[in-house]
């Protein structure tokens, strides 16, 4: 009794009056984890654990694409086979839950208007590249897209003439580029296929330098204003796309 | 939608080259650069201040309180700019009460609270603790009662309780340098640590950042030093000064080096983003980086405090220098940030073009908000010095 007496004497006299308001900030942090924090924190992660209850009792809206074949098989085998069967019937339908429930009761609505195919279809710089792309402005303007594709198996209704439709990004490139009137097909050998079933029938891609060298080796039979330079020599060991990008060819 | 759109044409039209949708809009604006230049100005203010204390440096006595409270001040607004960005301010609290131990931001809320209680507030307290009963004494009413309450009522003026304190402040200098350290490298990690953005991620970002804090905090309490005294109508102690100034130029050659440092590195590294960087430097950040952070508030003011030591100038003529040359390394220190924050939000990770930033007028996003951030730690300390005088004179023997 007496040494802890003997140690509380020693404790100078204002570090125990710092030690209220220290026993104040703790005091008042473990109240409020105790009231503010909630008894389930961190069971799973770090996270209230009712929260996944929370979620699980909101209503389902989506009902996937699973269902559908119930009811609507023959769509359902044609969108297999096409070009949108990774496409979602909700996607374009909308939440068909209910529907999917109560058929008649829950009429969905199917996107006929122009404007809708566009937020995937109009041309991006950043969409892949041979994703089908359109520039609505010009593409064949103020007719209903279904007018002349069908939403469930979308084709073009004639291939398209211009690799342009299908690879937007490198052709615009390339007609800003030196070689603009260096036609794709010049180095791309392109199967006629290709146009109407580009994954299917794919179009050659140059791997041989000397592809390059007939029109910019020093003795090549091609207009003199071409630039020239020494095959044997130039960049020998790489190919020459490693430096120049073929689509837009620099020189820096 | 079409107001957004007015938002963003102004901004649509600067972009050059290819950047992702996601980029066109910068989401970390000036409070964000508000934030860490006000965090490196209580680190900096604080290192001063210990230098003083640790190495006990005589002719920086007279700065010492003042960067006490200079760094309060500033501490006490550090958190603001960033709870206005997030808005929600009242969730912050979740941070302490559920620590995520593997989110770097959510640890520095203890930095910060570690900082301000366990450093800050204490060693003020303890510097404090006998003027403060000494001059409640002499008053009355309410001011008496505060500073009261300010002491918690202890009374011990005793040689030995006086001992106690001038102890107290030693050991917690000593622990606060590193916390200082801890604070604002803190925030330069936050930056270096992002991998995905080239301009930031490096390790040698928390170093940059902290001797930037130092340099920016000693400038600071160079400007207040020489504006208070000038207000108050007292004579400037030319030996602090001078120290002051010393140690900027000393701080600044360090922080030069560093940052000379990393650029060096990032030129041999020549990593695929250099292409872009250099068309950031050379275009968009040209004036902020070369002329203002890199002319203006560095080799400017080296320049001149070099050319100060070298030969032997009138202390009128010097004044002037320190405090020209302060005032620049502040607005140099500032651009830093901004160069480091909104430098790294206007290139494209794909490393193919450039962004704009378009800062408001109004919003709590704005300049004025901005301004208020700034302007405020000023008020703080202006309150701060009338409760506690840091001036020597007010000091009881
Ligand atoms: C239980 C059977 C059933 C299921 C399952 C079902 N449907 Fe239907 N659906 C119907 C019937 C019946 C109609 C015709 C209602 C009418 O025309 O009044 C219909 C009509 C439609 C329509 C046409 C609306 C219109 O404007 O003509 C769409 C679109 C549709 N369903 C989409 C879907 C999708 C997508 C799914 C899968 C998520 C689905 N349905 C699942 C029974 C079903
Ligand atoms: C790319 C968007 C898109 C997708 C994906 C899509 N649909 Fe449609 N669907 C439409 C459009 C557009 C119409 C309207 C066609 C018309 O009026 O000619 C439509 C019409 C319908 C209709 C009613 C008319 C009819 O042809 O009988 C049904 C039923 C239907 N879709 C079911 C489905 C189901 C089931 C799926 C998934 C397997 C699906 N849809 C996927 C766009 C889509
Ligand atoms: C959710 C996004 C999405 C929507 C909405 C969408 N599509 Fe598609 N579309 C695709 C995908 C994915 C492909 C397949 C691309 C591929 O094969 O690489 C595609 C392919 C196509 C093709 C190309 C066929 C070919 O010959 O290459 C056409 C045409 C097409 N869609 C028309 C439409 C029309 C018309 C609509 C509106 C009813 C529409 N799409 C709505 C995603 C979408
Ligand atoms: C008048 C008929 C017509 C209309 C209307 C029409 N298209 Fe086309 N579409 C075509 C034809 C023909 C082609 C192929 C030839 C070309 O354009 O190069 C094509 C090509 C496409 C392609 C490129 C296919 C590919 O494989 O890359 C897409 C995508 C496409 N259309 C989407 C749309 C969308 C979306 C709309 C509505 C905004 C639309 N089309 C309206 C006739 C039409
Ligand atoms: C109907 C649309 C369409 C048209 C028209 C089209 N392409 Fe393609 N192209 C594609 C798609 C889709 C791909 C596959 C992209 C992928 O898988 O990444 C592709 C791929 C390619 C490839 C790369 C092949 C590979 O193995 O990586 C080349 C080269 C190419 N196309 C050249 C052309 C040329 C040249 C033309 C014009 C003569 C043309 N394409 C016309 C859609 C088209
Ligand atoms: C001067 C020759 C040349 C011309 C002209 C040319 N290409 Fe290429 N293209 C190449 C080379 C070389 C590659 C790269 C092959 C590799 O990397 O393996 C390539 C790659 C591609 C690829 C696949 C890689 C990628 O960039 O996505 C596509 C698709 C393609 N070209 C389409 C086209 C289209 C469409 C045109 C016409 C607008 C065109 N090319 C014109 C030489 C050419
Ligand atoms: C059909 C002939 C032809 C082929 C094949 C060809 N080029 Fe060219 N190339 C040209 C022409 C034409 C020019 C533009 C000359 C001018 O600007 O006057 C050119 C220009 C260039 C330039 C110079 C750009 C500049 O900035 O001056 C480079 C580099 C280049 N091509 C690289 C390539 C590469 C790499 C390939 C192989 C993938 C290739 N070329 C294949 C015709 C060709
Ligand atoms: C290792 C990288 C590299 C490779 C591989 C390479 N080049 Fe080049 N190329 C350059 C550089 C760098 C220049 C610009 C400096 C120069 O003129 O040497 C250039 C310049 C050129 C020029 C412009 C010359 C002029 O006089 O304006 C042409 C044309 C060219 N290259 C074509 C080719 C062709 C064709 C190949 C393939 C046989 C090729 N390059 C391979 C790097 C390369």
């Amino acid at each position: 009794m007496n040494r802890i007496k003997g140690i509380r004497e020693k404790i100078p006299d204002q570090v125990k009056r710092l030690l209220i308001p220290v026993v104040l900030v703790i005091a008042a942090f473990v109240v409020m984890r105790h009231f503010l924090v909630p008894s389930d924190f961190g069971k799973y992660g770090h996270y209230r654990a009712s929260a996944i209850d929370d979620v699980i009792s909101l209503e389902i809206k989506y009902s996937g694409h699973m269902v559908c074949d119930d009811c609507h098989d023959d769509i359902v085998e044609v969108k297999k086979m096409s070009y949108h069967r990774d496409v979602a019937c909700e996607a374009c339908h909308g939440p068909a839950a209910a529907h999917t429930e109560d058929p008649d009761g829950n009429k969905l609505q199917a996107p006929r208007e122009r404007g809708y195919c566009p937020l995937c279809h109009e041309y991006l710089p950043s969409r892949p590249t041979g994703f089908p792309q359109i520039v609505s402005e010009s593409h064949n303007p103020r007719k209903a897209c279904i007018s002349c594709h069908d939403a469930h198996d979308p084709k073009t209704p004639e291939a398209p003439k211009e690799c342009k439709a299908c690879h937007a990004e490198i052709a615009r490139t390339k007609a800003l580029s030196h070689h603009i009137y260096v036609s794709c097909i010049r180095c791309h050998e392109t199967p006629e296929e290709h146009k109407v079933r580009p994954r299917d029938y794919r179009p050659e891609k140059p791997i041989r330098r000397e592809l390059c060298g007939e029109c910019h080796a020093k003795n090549a039979p091609a207009a003199k204003a071409i630039p020239r330079v020494d095959m044997a020599t130039h960049g020998e060991r790489y190919v020459c796309w490693q430096c120049h990008y073929p689509h837009l060819p620099e020189v820096d | 939608m079409e107001k957004l759109a007015e938002h963003l044409w102004p901004i649509l039209k600067q972009i050059t080259g290819y950047i992702y949708p996601n980029e066109i809009e910068l989401y970390w604006g000036m409070l964000i650069v508000i934030y860490p230049y006000i965090t490196g100005l209580v680190a900096g203010a604080f290192i001063l201040a210990s230098l003083v204390k640790v190495f006990n440096v005589k002719e920086l006595q007279p700065t010492y309180r003042l960067s006490l409270l200079t760094s309060l001040a500033f501490l006490i607004v550090a958190p603001l700019p960033l709870l206005a960005h997030l808005g929600h301010p009242e969730r912050s609290l979740e941070i302490f009460l559920t620590p995520n131990k593997s989110s770097a931001m959510a640890m520095f809320g203890f930095v910060y609270a570690w900082y301000l209680m366990a450093v800050l507030l204490l060693e003020i307290w303890f510097d404090y603790r006998k003027d403060l009963i000494m001059w409640a004494d002499k008053e009355k009413g309410l001011r008496r009662l505060i500073k009261r309450i300010i002491t918690l009522f202890s009374t011990d003026t005793s040689e030995r309780a006086v001992k106690f304190d001038k102890k107290a402040v030693k050991i917690i200098t000593i622990i606060g340098i590193p916390s200082a350290f801890l604070l604002h490298g803190y925030v330069g990690f936050i930056f270096g640590s992002i991998k995905a953005n080239p301009w930031w991620s490096s390790v040698l970002m928390p170093i940059v950042f902290l001797f930037s804090a130092i340099v920016s905090g000693i400038a600071l309490v160079l400007l207040i030093y020489m504006v208070v005294t000038l207000v108050r109508r007292q004579e400037l102690v030319m030996a602090s000064l001078d120290k002051l100034a010393n140690y900027l130029f000393f701080t600044m050659i360090v922080a030069f080096s560093l940052e000379a440092l990393d650029f060096i590195h990032r030129l041999y590294e020549s990593e695929e983003s250099i292409t872009i960087l250099s068309q950031l430097i050379s275009g968009k950040l040209f004036v902020s980086l070369v002329v203002i952070q890199f002319l203006l508030g560095m080799i400017l003011p080296l320049g001149a405090l070099a050319a100060v030591k070298l030969f032997r100038v009138p202390a009128e003529l010097r004044r002037h220098v320190y405090f020209v040359s302060a005032l620049l390394v502040q607005v140099g220190i500032f651009t830093t940030r901004w160069n480091v924050v909104i430098g790294g939000q206007l290139f494209s990770k794909s490393f193919r073009g450039l962004t704009a930033y378009k800062m408001t007028l109004g919003g709590m996003e704005g300049l004025l908000a901005s301004l208020a951030f700034l302007i405020l730690p000023f008020v703080i300390l202006y309150i701060l010095v009338k409760i506690l005088p840091p001036w020597e004179k007010n000091r009881t023997p």
